[in-house]
């Protein structure tokens, strides 16, 4: 099978997408002839033109509402917000507005929108330009956040969002952008609310999201040279979450950790660990952990910024301990 | 088609009107919109408009009385004459008390805040009898923010409490009765035994303070006997299911939080003895006699006194070294038969009974054994073993059967009276 | 004369609208007052003209969006009486099902993009539905409803600026009733309302928000204009509310005086300045007219009665809608 990048992936989502339906438009800071700082959306102005691919003034809230308006009156958006800090900017538009017109309306009023946007740090972009706030909007009853883990996913996942009839946030990690995967050249959708097994294992489940499935994977790798076999699930999307398999999985290991480059607290890591305490309690051996980013702003400096976030060693090591029963909580 | 005309909503927390003037009489025609009457409020003098048009009939408040929200104080009437008295189908405040309630001024309970359609009466501050002030404050509510203070509205005795402290009444309920004589009988109600009070809509009222239904108490969590034991609810759980004792690891030694894998642990320590007590506490006392006296008086017995029962006289010699007489079994060769010695009678009258036994006697003489450890039974055991031309005698039980110095007398006479039967009996 | 046969229906419509949102705003007042009505909401009463006077100038397939004070837009956009009550009273039967309420009634089908509880909260949705407009080749026009006190909003010059950058059919009507809740215009706006839009080449008008005709007919020629591509245009209307900022807010003489609301009450209400107006050019008589009103009157009636009789969603519903299939 072809491999092409995460960058390539989505692109060609993208149009494929626009083709198909001439409702669906981008819209964006530099998407036309810039095809974005990080060069995803090349090539998509040529095809569509300049009514399709909308460069749009810096005003984030601005077009965000607009996409809300295109969306709630036939049109399909997609709205590209240059980097996940900047979802603070557009809160009252998502999460005021998208999120909740269908549900005030009764049922009347869609939002077909996707608003397409990055996290991950560990890129030397400081504080502001390098947070994931996936938990933000998987808070918000209304939202839709899918979270692609490789340019497979990229491709499948984006393609269902755009044809999805609700507002949909999709995270794409910025350092993977030239990351390459088998990805299929005949037309695939991947369904929202599927987890993949990535690694089938029997001593420990990994659940990790976006990059942090290659950190899982990594983890895995070292630990079976320890006899210790992990399994690694990748959600894929966390609102709808696809729980039963990530269930049946800690039935069968009866251990797991959440992996998720969010902030530990109060985030997509402790939500997955509550769900899999209330829902196999009895089949847990050891307590589930969360592994997130530090709950700290994202340091600019190379020797502190990468501490702050989930590597394979961190993970193995937490796994071993797991395993063997050391006691990682108070008394 | 007749409209009534009610004291309307003034204002966040306020209860009550004061009419400042009727700017149209009784009789006149008014034209919606027209201004009927100005209220003063607490902050400024308000004109009320009429929502109808027709002829103004039916006034029941008066220039310079204080009228509660809600409360009905005239009618728009097709005609001029309809002078029927204001009814409060709607108006869930009645200007006439319910049926056996003193004569008085409704006061009811106020419109308390946006969304807030029934008031929880917080207490009284006025009894049944009491003489009020317009501005005393008569009652407490609570509101979704705050603790209100509901004043009297009007001069005059506290006639009837309709409510009590913790019941929730509706907006615009009769909540007390205001006189302007001191009222005979006072009166105090619950809302749960309101006369017949026209309510517009069913209300949720609560006559009394309902606790909250208490939750499901927590489920015992699994507590083996002695202590917590701290375990994965995986480990706890397959223990339960198959039957295995947590505590058996703890007493055994090995360091907690206990997972799956230690339950192979669990399953391989040594099982528990009998469930009846015991274990490696028991007694054993020990004695020797150099010389078996029994089968001689055995025979003397049976030819002096006709005594042919031997095990008899050795149970009877038994019990008699007993602190406390008891049935005395006596085992031999697979069989046993038990004796029992009423008391202060003598040796030759011990009965074969079915009594369970107080002590068992192993008679082993003959065999081949030379020592016994069986460790503590149910029941006290002494065993008699050749050694010689003479005895070993093992007295074993549980401590909690016999105490120390019990065992010692027991086993000591006993063997007195093995070694020199004859002496014993005088 | 043929010309003044036609504006008669024309007319006639008008003032029935403005009767109806004036009867709609007295009857939802007394249903808070009566304490019957949940939560609060917020009187478009003496601003009649302006919804009117815009709306009129609309067709079902244009589209608003609307504020708060929503109510006057969506009797003004054509809705009905009985699922308007049963909205505010939280029933099944309203327009949304009882879910959204008073700060979030909408009525797609006749183009009413919602109410929205947020001060400027619709400003990029009605941008966007012009948007749309204008890549789809449509020819609908948008119209954005806001008060003087949303001019306060960044969102606003946000979407002024694409509005302008792309020439979108929208129309930005900025209904300023001298007062931003408890705080008068002057005090919360600084320099010229109609001068932001012109900062950004966008045309603005003043008009006075009691005439009904001036707005009428000034939004019909900026409608036609838009359809031609030559939009975005902004509206000031000058207005009044005759009640507070919400239905509790009653004793507000501390910020608004009794005799300023009595002289826009007395001299320019827009139902009595056009009722007058129909009868003078002899388009109505008095009679006719109320007996229109009396009619009128009868609907609301019936309608509140249905409403309040009318039954709860049920608690399964509780969960619906919060994702479209």
């Amino acid at each position: 099978m072809r491999e092409i990048t995460l960058s390539q992936a989505v692109n060609e989502a993208i149009a494929e997408e626009m083709r198909r339906d001439e409702t669906v438009f981008l819209m964006g800071e530099d998407v036309a002839e810039a095809g974005t700082p990080f060069k995803v959306l090349s090539g998509l102005v040529e095809e569509f033109g300049t009514q399709r691919v909308i460069d749009t003034p810096i005003a984030e809230p601005g077009f965000v509402g607009l996409a809300v308006g295109a969306a709630m009156t036939g049109a399909r958006p997609i709205v590209d917000l240059m980097f996940g800090d900047f979802l603070y900017l557009v809160m009252d538009q998502l999460c005021n507005q998208a999120a909740k017109q269908h549900y005030m309306s009764g049922g009347k009023l869609t939002v077909p929108m996707v608003l397409r946007t990055n996290l991950g740090a560990t890129r030397r972009s400081a504080a502001q330009h390098s947070q994931s706030l996936q938990a933000l909007v998987a808070h918000i009853p209304g939202l839709k956040v899918a979270m692609p883990s490789s340019a497979y996913e990229a491709k499948g996942l984006m393609k269902t969002a755009i044809r999805d009839n609700n507002p949909v946030v999709i995270f794409e990690d910025k350092l993977m952008y030239q990351d390459k995967a088998p990805v299929p050249e005949e037309e695939f959708l991947i369904p929202f609310g599927e987890a993949n097994v990535k690694r089938e294992g029997s001593d420990i489940t990994f659940i990790a999201t976006s990059s942090m499935v290659q950190v899982a994977e990594k983890a895995a790798e070292m630990l079976a040279a320890d006899g210790i076999s992990a399994e690694v699930i990748d959600p894929r999307t966390i609102v709808p979450l696809d729980e039963a398999t990530l269930i049946e999985s800690v039935k069968k290991t009866s251990r797991a950790i959440v992996i998720d480059e969010g902030h530990q607290s109060y985030g997509v890591t402790s939500e997955i660990a509550s769900r899999l305490n209330e829902k196999a309690f009895y089949h847990l051996d050891a307590p589930v952990l969360r592994m997130g980013a530090m709950d700290v702003p994202v340091p600019f400096s190379p020797a502190l910024e990468d501490i702050t976030v989930p590597t394979p060693e961190g993970v193995a090591e937490n796994a071993r301990k797991l395993c063997a029963g050391d006691m990682i909580h108070a008394a | 088609m007749q409209r009534d005309v009610t004291m309307p909503q003034l204002g966040m927390a306020q209860d009550a009107g004061k009419i400042v003037s009727w700017l149209k009489a009784p009789g006149d025609a008014v034209a919606k919109g027209d201004a009927l009457f100005e209220v003063e409020t607490d902050k400024a003098t308000m004109e009320v408009e009429a929502q109808a048009a027709g002829f103004l009939t039916g006034v029941s408040a008066s220039e310079g009385e204080d009228v509660p929200v809600g409360a009905v104080i005239a009618r728009i009437s097709d005609s001029a004459e309809d002078d029927t008295p204001a009814q409060t189908a709607a108006a869930p405040a009645a200007e006439a008390p319910a049926d056996d309630l003193p004569d008085g001024h409704s006061v009811t309970m106020p419109q308390l805040g946006m969304a807030q359609d029934t008031g929880l009466l917080v207490g009284w501050l006025k009894s049944p009898g009491d003489a009020v002030a317009a501005t005393d404050v008569l009652f407490e509510v609570e509101t979704d923010k705050s603790t209100m203070e509901v004043e009297a509205g009007r001069d005059g005795y506290l006639a009837a409490t309709l409510a009590q402290a913790g019941e929730e009444v509706p907006v615009g309920g009769p909540v007390a009765v205001i006189s302007e004589a001191a009222p005979a009988n006072p009166v105090a109600r619950s809302v749960a035994k309101a006369a017949a009070a026209p309510a517009a809509e069913p209300v949720p009222t609560r006559p009394q303070p309902t606790p909250e239904p208490s939750r499901t108490a927590q489920p015992a969590a699994p507590q083996p006997a002695g202590g917590r034991i701290l375990a994965s609810p995986k480990a706890r759980r397959l223990a339960l299911e198959q039957g295995l004792d947590l505590a058996r690891l703890a007493k055994a030694g090995y360091p907690q939080p206990y997972h799956v894998r230690d339950l192979d642990t669990l399953r391989s320590l040594p099982a528990a003895a009998s469930a009846a007590e015991v274990g490696t506490a028991s007694r054993r006392l020990v004695a020797e006699v150099p010389e078996d006296g029994l089968p001689g008086f055995t025979a003397w017995a049976a030819g002096v006194h006709g005594l042919s029962d031997a095990d008899a006289i050795l149970a009877a010699l038994a019990a008699c070294s007993m602190p406390v007489p008891g049935p005395v079994s006596v085992e031999r060769q697979g069989q046993t038969k038990t004796y029992a010695l009423p008391a202060g009678r003598g040796l030759s009258d011990a009965m074969e009974t079915d009594d369970a036994p107080a002590l068992i006697l192993r008679d082993l003489r003959g065999s081949r054994l030379t020592s016994v450890e069986m460790g503590g039974e149910a029941t006290p055991a002494l065993t008699l073993t050749p050694k010689g031309d003479g005895l070993t005698l093992t007295l074993e039980c549980a401590p909690s059967e016999m105490d120390a110095t019990d065992a010692i007398q027991l086993l000591s006479d006993f063997a007195g009276r093995v070694e020199q039967p004859l002496r014993h009996l005088l | 004369m043929a010309k003044a046969k036609t504006n008669t229906e024309d007319y006639l419509a008008m003032y029935r609208q403005m009767v109806r949102i004036r009867t709609f705003e007295d009857n939802a007042n007394q249903l808070y007052l009566s304490a019957k009505m949940p939560g609060l909401t917020h009187m478009y009463s003496g601003e009649e003209a302006v919804a009117v006077g815009i709306c009129e100038a609309l067709t079902d397939s244009d589209r608003i969006t609307s504020t708060h004070r929503g109510h006057g837009h969506c009797v003004a956009k054509g809705a009905a009486f009985k699922e308007m009550f049963c909205e505010l009273l939280g029933k099944q039967e309203g327009y949304c099902r009882g879910k959204g309420g008073s700060m979030h009634i909408a009525d797609q089908s006749h183009g009413n993009l919602g109410a929205n509880a947020i001060v400027g909260g619709s400003m990029g949705i009605a941008t966007g539905s012009a948007l749309r407009s204008k890549l789809q080749g449509a020819d609908d026009v948008t119209v954005c409803f806001f008060g003087d006190g949303a001019t306060a909003q960044g969102l606003l010059y946000e979407v002024m600026n694409m509005a302008a950058l792309w020439n979108l059919p929208v129309i930005y009507a900025c209904e300023n009733n001298g007062y931003s809740e408890y705080t008068k215009t002057e005090e919360i706006a600084a320099g010229s309302i109609t001068a932001r839009a012109e900062a950004f080449g966008i045309e603005a008008f003043k008009v006075d928000g009691q005439d009904v005709l001036a707005v009428n007919e000034l939004t019909q020629k900026l409608v036609a204009r838009c359809r031609k591509g030559e939009g975005p245009f902004f509206l000031e209307l000058e207005t009044y509310r005759y009640h507070g900022h919400h239905v509790g807010d009653i004793n507000r003489e501390y910020y608004r005086s009794k005799d300023e609301e009595k002289d826009w009450k007395e001299n320019r209400d827009p139902i009595v300045r056009f009722r007058g107006y129909l009868v003078e050019q002899g388009i109505a008589t008095e009679e006719e007219i109320e007996a229109m009103n009396a009619e009128i009157d009868k609907d609301a009636t019936e309608a509140v009665a249905y409403a309040e009789a009318a039954k709860y969603p049920d608690v399964s519903e509780v969960d619906m809608h919060v994702y479209a299939d």
